[in-house]
């Protein structure tokens, strides 16, 4: 633990030094720098046509000229309403000569919101091209100076398929990483600040900021719905619940049944191997969408338990109540149970090809020299096997807990349409006994278009994951055990 | 540490060089916009979107051809797309201004699209069907009554009816039920478990189980900001206790010839041949028609019994619409083609193509119309039939709500409990949109 404590403090320690160098160097750069350098503020390519690097200035200014037009053309559009989200609403008057509606020139809350973030994300890459872009042309000042070298266009460009490599690979994934990731979370975080629902639907309606309103809502002032606090503590804990247990079960199941397939006394594991993998190999949807049939009420499996008779079995030893059926799914209890066996099913195959695999790079000295000792199977398991197994795949069962906690297919696919709940109070807040956060989420977002509440509660979810993948890898993976398996 | 530094120039280089194409091209998009409120050119060619259900493209394609031929003087440009009216709401309120000019959705999801703006008022553009040699007025009285109702709000009309009777009635196998005994709860269930047969309804849907309710006079309503009013905890203005209609369902869902049927369910149970008498609406004919052979019939509901009084049931009863978007750029001409969808020849032809069940008092005189049992049964529930006017907040409990009359949650005798449940009900449905 203080391995890792001093590990992040670290870390946290590097980042803030390698930030206040790039302030310090930039610093620096505008002090020392020569008018050309500090003309470069203004200019970005006046550094460059001083060192006779002409392409470079060119591009540099084209690239400053983008962001001025950007600026002036479109994000001054939408950034001045930044701080209203809008406010003229829009209207229309009928024109019958042209046949057509006239439209006023309405603000449009979401494209408003969008934009602005958009805006500010380009801006802060700006900034961070113009302070690097006066450092560079400051350390051309330098060399320039002390007679070394300036490397025309093309050496510049040829080291990029040099020794500059990885940034010629890193850029796109990097472009990506922005663009379709850190623009819509910073979006999902901004909308949890207002009050985007069915009330304020762009266009035809604005929403605005709220500030803390709707986490004040989620969990205090009486929430979405009278038993709004009632209904999130039940669906949290059933959705800690599934996740431990939905991990667990289908961890240890893989390991066994691959146990089991590795074992030299097993025939033919390749075939049997092959049989689970199958599993995988129709799409999850489908498998779960049979299996609820088969144990739907009126189902195959209830068919078959009434002819047998043990519908009537269970009926008298007071598990069911009527004779005529078992509600697989549509009782909770048997739903719950149900959810976490299905589940096995489903998830183990792929737990075995993973166990598979560590087992077989288990080093074989530590076996033997076990079995000399005269150590028996469970005991090689229990001391051997398993604690190298955890340590291996540990990271992977973080991330599988995680994933379950937002488990959306199984959950929605086997319940959806088949259980309705009969506890009134899960049911006014549009909530069930069988609801992961992230299935009633979609539930209060998709039928009742309540945006606003659905980020504040993925930020909550998120924050729930984040925490808890935190704590299990510092305590997963300390320091200290990787010397074990060395 | 400095080639990070180089490797975040490149990348906010580039993103910066994207942001400005993005830029150019929404800075194009305003300036398309600015233009289209001076243009002024008639003969340029009318674009217009069109939303329909799958099994309506045929259909719609020969309206449209119909359409184009009547305004042979203009240039048209009308896409056919799919959409079915029951999800049309979902898809619209996605983005508003992306949604198609014209397209058909069921009554329920007025009261939304409305409250959304999404719907262009038609009174504002009733001069656009100055074009088709009709005023608004003649439009509107061309409809059967309740159709123009369906699609107001606050006395304002915001769509055009196309069909009626998105409603339910009673299906029975005459040849084990009279129609005598089908008019009936009580009578019903005892022929039923004479033929040791079950009938069946769907009692976890609010849109099924409120029928009881709207029988017994009690309301279901929306306020101005979405949330639903209902009244079902307290005393009808017929005089009936929300109780006591609960104990009269509890009375008939505790018989053992009644099976409640899940939602979405009632195809398949009545082929399993256990029923011989199921509520369902006309979409389940076909099926009902094969299971029963010549024995077939449809009724509507049958009455049942409160206190002393024989109550009739009130379905949900709804139409289909075709609304014309708000934001449309050719909201007249758009206008012109809702309005032609909904007309006497179209709705004609749309009941020979799918059976919808026309709203055009014309088009209703055709004999072809009272030859079909199960659209008799449902026109004659037209008169007491309740356009169920209700919010978001309503469907999950009273969902519940029918679950716990189903699965005998609530027992006739306990009284105070059932009054609980009426409350959570009611406290649930009426609940503030938050």
């Amino acid at each position: 633990m203080e391995n890792q404590t001093k590990g992040a403090a670290a870390m946290v320690g590097g980042f803030f030094r390698a930030l206040g160098s790039f302030f310090s160097g930039f610093g620096t750069a505008v002090a020392k720098g020569d008018i050309f350098v500090k003309l470069s503020l203004l200019w970005w390519g006046a550094g460059y046509v001083r060192r006779k690097q002409y392409v470079k200035a060119v591009i540099m200014t084209a690239l400053e000229a983008a962001v001025i037009l950007f600026t002036i053309f479109f994000a001054m559009d939408y950034v001045p309403k930044f701080g209203s989200l809008g406010t003229v609403r829009a209207e229309k008057v009928f024109n019958p000569q042209t046949m057509k509606s006239e439209f006023n020139d309405y603000d449009h809350s979401f494209m408003i919101l969008l934009f602005s973030l958009f805006s500010f994300v380009v801006w802060f890459a700006a900034i961070i091209v113009l302070m690097k872009n006066t450092m560079n042309v400051y350390k051309l000042q330098l060399m320039d100076e002390s007679g070394e070298h300036i490397n025309t266009f093309k050496e510049d460009l040829v080291t990029y398929i040099g020794e500059k490599f990885h940034i010629t690979l890193l850029t796109l994934p990097v472009l990506g990483v922005v663009v379709f990731t850190l623009v819509p979370i910073l979006l999902l975080i901004f909308v949890a600040f207002t009050n985007y629902d069915q009330q304020h639907m762009p266009p035809s309606e604005l929403f605005t900021w709220v500030g803390f309103t709707n986490f004040i809502t989620l969990f205090g002032g009486g929430g979405l719905t009278a038993t709004f606090g009632y209904s999130f503590v039940r669906v949290l804990g059933w959705t800690l619940v599934w996740a431990l247990f939905a991990t667990f079960t289908t961890y240890i199941g893989g390991i066994l049944l691959s146990i089991m397939l590795n074992s030299p006394k097993t025939r033919l594991p390749k075939c049997w191997r092959t049989l689970f993998v199958v599993t995988i190999a129709v799409p999850q949807f489908v498998s779960l969408l049979l299996v609820r049939n088969f144990f739907a009420d009126s189902g195959i499996v209830n068919t078959i338990c009434k002819e047998i008779g043990l519908t009537g079995f269970l009926h008298d030893i007071g598990l069911v109540s009527t004779n005529n059926l078992i509600p697989f799914l549509s009782a909770p209890g048997w739903a719950h149970v149900m959810i976490i066996l299905i589940n096995i099913w489903i998830g183990v195959p792929y737990q075995m090809l993973i166990a598979t695999g560590v087992l077989m790079n288990i080093p074989s000295d530590q076996l033997e020299s076990a079995k000399v000792d005269g150590a028996k199977p469970f005991q090689i398991f229990v001391k051997i096997t398993m604690p190298y197994m955890l340590f291996v795949t540990g990271p992977a069962l973080v991330t599988d807990f995680v994933k379950n906690i937002n488990n959306f297919n199984v959950i929605y696919l086997l319940t959806q349409d088949v259980y309705t709940t009969t506890n009134q109070a899960l049911a006014n807040s549009q909530a069930t006994e069988v609801d992961l956060l992230v299935t009633w989420l979609f539930r209060l977002t998709q039928d009742y278009y309540n945006y606003k509440m659905a980020s504040a509660i993925g930020i909550i979810v998120f924050i729930i994951c984040a925490v808890f993948t935190l704590i299990a890898f510092n305590f997963m993976i300390k320091g200290d055990k990787e010397g074990t398996y060395q | 540490m400095k080639k990070k530094f180089l490797s975040m120039l490149l990348c906010a280089t580039m993103v910066a060089t994207m942001a400005t194409g993005c830029g150019s091209d929404a800075g194009d998009n305003d300036g398309g916009a600015s233009d289209k409120k001076t243009d002024n050119a008639s003969s340029e060619t009318v674009k217009l979107t069109l939303w329909g259900a799958e099994d309506d493209q045929n259909f719609l394609k020969d309206v449209v051809s119909k359409f184009e031929a009547k305004y042979s003087d203009q240039k048209f440009d009308i896409q056919i797309g799919v959409e079915s009216e029951s999800s049309a709401k979902d898809t619209v309120l996605k983005d508003i201004e992306a949604a198609a000019d014209v397209y058909s959705f069921a009554s329920d999801q007025l009261a939304d699209l409305v409250r959304a703006g999404a719907l262009t008022n038609i009174d504002e553009v009733g001069e656009a069907l100055s074009k088709s040699g009709k005023t608004l007025d003649d439009v509107k009285a061309e409809h059967a009554e309740g159709a123009i109702d369906a699609a107001s709000v606050d006395g304002k009309m915001y769509a055009f009816p196309t069909s009626q009777g998105n409603s339910y009635i009673l299906f029975y196998d005459s040849s084990v039920i009279s129609e005598e005994d089908a008019g009936n709860w009580d009578t019903l269930l005892a022929a039923a478990d004479k033929s040791g047969k079950k009938v069946g309804m769907t009692l976890n849907s609010g849109w099924y189980n409120a029928s009881f309710f709207y029988g017994a006079g009690f309301t279901t309503g929306l306020n101005a900001d979405g949330t639903t009013t209902m009244d079902w905890n307290g005393t009808s203005p017929s005089g009936y206790k929300g109780t006591d209609v609960v104990k009269s369902m509890l009375q008939i869902t505790s018989d053992s010839a009644f099976k409640a049927i899940p939602d979405g369910k009632i195809s398949d149970n009545i082929k399993s041949g256990d029923y011989c008498a199921v509520i369902s609406g006309t979409w389940d004919a076909g099926v009902a028609q094969e299971t029963w052979g010549d024995g077939y019939a449809a009724i509507k509901l049958p009455t049942f019994t409160v206190g002393d009084d024989k109550v009739q049931m009130h379905p949900a009863y709804g139409y289909k619409l075709e609304a014309v978007n708000a934001y449309s750029k050719n909201a007249g001409w758009a206008t012109l083609l809702a309005e032609f969808i909904s007309n006497e020849e179209s709705q004609a032809a749309h009941f020979k193509s799918g059976v919808q069940i026309p709203t055009n008092k014309k088009a209703l005189e055709d004999p072809s119309i009272n030859e079909n049992a199960a659209v008799t049964a449902i026109l004659s529930e037209a008169e007491f039939g309740v356009v169920q006017e209700v919010g978001g907040k309503y469907w999950d409990p009273a969902k519940t709500f029918g679950e716990m009359i189903a699965k005998g949650t609530l027992k006739a005798k306990d009284d105070k409990k059932i009054q609980e449940a009426l409350d959570n009900l009611v406290s649930g449905v009426t609940a503030p949109l938050s």
